[in-house]
């Protein structure tokens, strides 16, 4: 049996060795490097703290999702756990480089929106706190659009319960309609608003009535203002006229004022007489007081004769009549 | 581990010879039997090649120039178009997601989805096709056209071991041409997804990074590694074990490489199916 002929050998290729070794080590960084790339986006290397979320409901939550902080991921779902009392405990991974967004008094809320998954937020309103230590455990508040709809839904069905109410032949607001349908044929009809508004024909005819006598009455009083004019454009040639009772009043009242002027020259003179009186009345004052002076000697001599006297009549007793007669 | 010797002109490792007659009557518990016994020859030989490439042995110099030589003859010219073309691919998925995902007011769940669409699923499986079809079947071809030949069996005479010698190697470098072209494809397409929606700058790599790091999650991560490993075994192992194994069908419809091929897709399919029941399940 003879050997069979060998295929032809391939051509050698040049720096074979190298350039296996080469692709290897290519493939190797590659791979290397891609684990590394995914370690570090996986934040294996970063130096984390514990947060600890708790949630009455952690669907939706998913592990390996972030926490935002003003839109920017601060923090990973680690785990998700069901805690003795029921409630679920979202473990979060913080960076330390990022812990200090959080402080005591951040506030974590879960949010679900109707597109897209849920999304964890932080807020901290007053930085200046003291930060949040490690393995701390906060409430966090829901916040569920999903959960708004079935309120929707329920208020949007008493909403068309009440409209359907409305809108039954036998409701209040097709009465009215009716009533307003009725009210406007009214209107359109002979006596339009009147008719409306006093309910009947008759009574509309009765004030129709009274506004024609109403008319009639003006059409007379117009007649009589027109002859109450005359009477005044008489009163007025009367009082106003030539002869009138003006121009006499005037006259008058000039005689008046000539008469008021002899008054006052009257007046005037009298006023002299009395300033004389007061004259003369001054002087008999300055006389009356002149004659009290001489009456107070003439009482101070008399008490000296009338002692002279008593002093004689003591040294002469014979003397009987003691009187003294002044005369 | 050493090939057994069956008879003249036909080497089959390590495995009994089936008793198939091409043209008999058709009988389906035949066939069935056929078509397990096909399945379970790809799996030997697979387990087989496995602990040769595990084993120290299989290095010896010779061997190992052969690897170098069908590693760098294999990877090399395939490596620069099949990035070239997947960079062009990606460009276009990428902006058709970015663009799409804007007009729903979804951005910021594009670039999520860039990662797993391109990195995650489309990358490796292309991958392992542009292999298969470039680099596999050809194989494949040349192991058969040796067999057929008896050069196989004429290095089994001379003391070589051609499932060592001749098979391991190109199994070795079409599994690690799929690691390449997707490692490089993947880096590739990451760098280009960044550069797409920020730009040139480096403003948006942090946030990108954490991007790329809620993709991977560890699951994910477990799930694509083993695919991508298990696609680079189906690609490299099914058209060389169905040229090892299948004989020449003269009037048989399909032609032994088709059937590989088909037996390929049938592999990658239930992969492929199954990492994504392992994401989204």
């Amino acid at each position: 049996m003879s050997e069979p002929p060998a295929s032809p050998e391939p051509p050698p290729v040049a720096h074979l060795e190298f350039k296996a070794a080469l692709l290897l080590a290519l493939l190797v960084l590659l791979l290397a490097g891609s684990v590394l790339y995914v370690m570090y986006a996986r934040g294996v290397f970063e130096p984390t703290q514990r947060l600890v979320l708790v949630a009455d409901d952690s669907e939706g939550v998913a592990v390996g999702m972030d926490m935002t902080f003003s839109g920017f991921p601060i923090g990973r779902v680690r785990r998700i756990e069901l805690a003795q009392d029921g409630a679920a405990r979202i473990l979060i991974d913080v960076p330390r480089k990022d812990a200090r967004w959080l402080r005591e008094s951040s506030v974590f809320t879960l949010t679900r929106s109707l597109v897209g998954s849920i999304a964890i937020r932080a807020y901290s309103g007053v930085l200046g706190d003291p930060p949040l230590p490690d393995g701390a455990e906060r409430r966090v508040l829901v916040g569920d659009a999903t959960a708004e709809i079935p309120q929707l839904v329920a208020a949007t069905r008493d909403l068309v319960r009440n409209l359907t109410a409305l809108s039954n032949a036998d409701s209040a607001l097709t009465a009215a309609l009716g009533n307003v349908h009725a009210a406007s044929e009214r209107l359109k009809g002979r006596h339009g608003a009147l008719g409306l508004l006093l309910g009947n024909d008759e009574d509309a005819r009765k004030l129709v009535a009274a506004l024609d006598r109403t008319n009639a009455l003006l059409a007379r009083v117009d007649g009589l203002a027109a002859r109450v004019d005359g009477v005044v454009a008489k009163a007025d040639a009367q009082v106003f006229g030539p002869d009138g009772v003006m121009p006499e009043t005037r006259a008058a009242i000039v005689q008046l004022n000539g008469t008021l002027a002899d008054a006052r020259n009257t007046l005037r003179q009298a006023d002299r007489l009395l300033a004389e009186a007061q004259a003369v009345a001054s002087n008999a004052k300055v006389a009356s007081a002149d004659l009290g002076a001489l009456r107070a000697e003439v009482e101070s001599s008399l008490r000296k004769a009338e002692q002279l006297i008593d002093g004689i009549n003591r040294r002469w007793p014979f003397a009987r009549d003691t009187e003294l007669k002044l005369r | 581990m050493a090939a057994r010797r069956v008879g003249d002109n036909s080497y089959h490792p390590g495995m009994a010879p089936m008793l198939s007659r091409p043209g008999a009557p058709a009988d389906t518990g035949r066939i069935v039997l056929r078509w397990f016994t096909g399945w379970w020859r790809i799996v030997h030989l697979g387990a087989q090649l496995m602990v040769l490439a595990l084993s120290p042995s299989s290095y010896s110099p010779a061997n190992r120039a052969a690897m170098a030589r069908h590693i760098v003859v294999d990877t090399a010219p395939t490596l620069a178009w099949f990035t070239l073309l997947s960079s062009l691919i990606s460009l276009v998925v990428i902006r058709i997601v970015v663009v799409t995902a804007a007009s729903y007011g979804l951005s910021q769940y594009a670039l999520q989805m860039v990662v797993r669409v391109l990195v995650l699923e489309l990358i490796p499986l292309t991958a392992a096709l542009f292999v298969a079809l470039r680099i596999s079947l050809p194989d494949g071809r040349e192991l058969a056209r040796m067999r057929l030949r008896g050069e196989l069996d004429a290095l089994l005479r001379r003391g070589i071991d051609p499932l060592r010698h001749e098979v391991l190697p190109r199994v070795i470098a079409g599994a690690f041409a799929v690691l390449m072209l997707a490692a490089v494809a993947g880096v590739v397409t990451l760098v280009l997804a960044y550069l797409s929606v920020h730009g040139f700058t480096l403003g948006g790599l942090e946030r990108y990074t954490r991007t790329v790091g809620q993709v991977f999650s560890p699951a994910v991560t477990l799930i694509f590694t083993l695919k991508t490993f298990l696609l680079a075994l189906a690609v490299s192992l099914i058209p060389v074990a169905s040229a090892l194994y299948d004989l020449p069908r003269g009037r048989a419809r399909t032609s032994a490489e088709l059937q590989a091929l088909v037996r390929l897709f049938l592999v990658m399919l239930l992969i492929e199916a199954a990492s994504l029941v392992g994401n989204y399940y």
